[in-house]
């Protein structure tokens, strides 16, 4: 079944890692919890939704009298449809919540990150650790008691946009976000190490020290010359 | 700077089937439909694209005339994108991020023959994809440490013959 679908909506295999040296890849995947927490929200709004449904149906009793009669049987027709639909397209939802979870993908190399997710709308994220601005771990309550957070790592650019609001958090195209991950502060880390030999990365600044290094050229020449003089005199002394 | 490989700057045009996409997407819009695809069928006949070696131009549009236009270097993300509907077609969108102040993406290549070949060669222009030592300033400091070292093995062989 799985299989079926991920061969009819064409899903690719898992994604290469960029370009970097191959012994610096590492793969991280969202945590186990990641698909607990997912479930708890399905379900959540799964039952929200019903029950919406339910209620607007109940609501009808009270407005019997106040509609003609085949208005009234469009209205809780339709209502019933939608709720059959939703009803039925349960292990659907559910086949999916469960692929986004097992499909999801978090590579760093030496150089870059690639984060990889999504099942009927894939996407891939690439960025150099060049243009990396900041990181971020975030974790609500529910997130936090089961012992996940989320990873974002943002690189230059405004504009963060509302992700219409289905968790409640926010989300840039300009961020990276590794979701649901149990080791978040070790990748943190990870990254936060690998930055530091961008010197000209958002982090990981440090000074280059141009001009010390120019003046110990300039006193290597000076001796050098000293010593030149010293071994071979200027032809004018020895005449 | 290093010349585009010739499987990049060759292509000028999205693919045909881009076109089959627009009408697929124009069908979604039902009552819109003549609208949307007049606007997309011209879309798609004035798209073009050109890979020089600093950067990407992109021009669409007959009445609305749009031309972005950018550089390599300042690619900040490469989102790799696709519905079902697009993979099926055996399409992908590619969207270029840079650091300006807007979260929609500055450009999008649409219609591309092969996306992940195009998304490797916009990575390995991108900063900090590629080792480049020797232009940044740390890279200058190790070469005048190394010059330093030299002039100093120089002036003690010097001296030991002396």
């Amino acid at each position: 079944m799985t299989a079926y679908l991920l061969r009819l909506l064409r899903v690719p295999p898992e994604p290469q890692a960029p370009d970097g040296s191959p012994e610096s890849i590492r793969v991280f995947r969202a945590g186990r919890n990641y698909y607990r927490w997912r479930m708890i929200v399905w379900a959540f709004s799964q039952i929200f939704v019903v029950l919406s449904g339910l209620a607007f149906l109940g609501s009808f009793a009270f407005i019997v009298r106040k509609l003609p009669p085949m208005v009234l049987t469009v209205m809780v027709a339709v209502d019933v449809v939608a709720i059959a639909f939703l009803v039925i397209g349960i292990p659907f939802t559910y086949l999916l919540q469960r692929l986004n979870y097992e499909l999801r993908w978090y590579i760093a190399t030496d150089r870059s990150l690639r984060i990889r997710s999504g099942i009927w709308s894939v996407e891939e994220l690439t960025m150099t650790f060049a243009n990396i601005q900041d990181l971020k771990i975030t974790a609500g309550p529910l997130q936090g008691w089961l012992g996940i957070a989320d990873l974002e790592v943002s690189s230059a650019g405004g504009g963060g946009v509302s992700a219409g609001g289905k968790h409640g958090g926010t989300e840039s195209s300009h961020t990276a976000k590794f979701a649901g991950v149990d080791n978040a502060v070790e990748i943190r880390d990870l990254i936060v190490e690998r930055l530091k030999r961008y010197r000209d990365a958002g982090l990981g600044d440090a000074p280059v020290d141009l001009g010390g290094a120019a003046a110990e050229l300039l006193a290597e020449a000076r001796s050098l010359r000293q010593t030149v003089t010293a071994v071979d005199p200027p032809s004018t002394a020895s005449v | 700077m290093e010349p585009v490989p010739a499987h990049i700057s060759s292509i000028t045009r999205p693919v045909d089937r881009l076109m089959t996409y627009y009408v697929l997407t124009a069908l979604m819009t039902f009552v819109a439909f003549p609208v949307t695809m007049l606007i997309l069928y011209f879309r798609y006949h004035t798209m073009r694209y050109l890979f020089s070696e600093e950067g990407i131009r992109r021009s669409w549009g007959i009445l609305f005339r749009h031309e972005v236009l950018l550089n390599y270097a300042r690619i900040q993300d490469i989102h790799l994108r696709s519905n079902a509907v697009e993979r099926a077609l055996g399409l992908a969108r590619i969207e270029i991020q840079t650091a300006s102040g807007s979260s929609a993406s500055v450009m999008t290549l649409e219609g591309l023959t092969d996306p992940e070949r195009m998304r490797d060669f916009l990575y390995s222009r991108m900063r900090g994809a590629t080792e480049a030592r020797h232009h940044t300033e740390e890279g200058l400091a190790a070469a005048i440490h190394e010059v330093a070292h030299q002039l100093r093995a120089v002036r003690q062989a010097l001296e030991k013959r002396k």
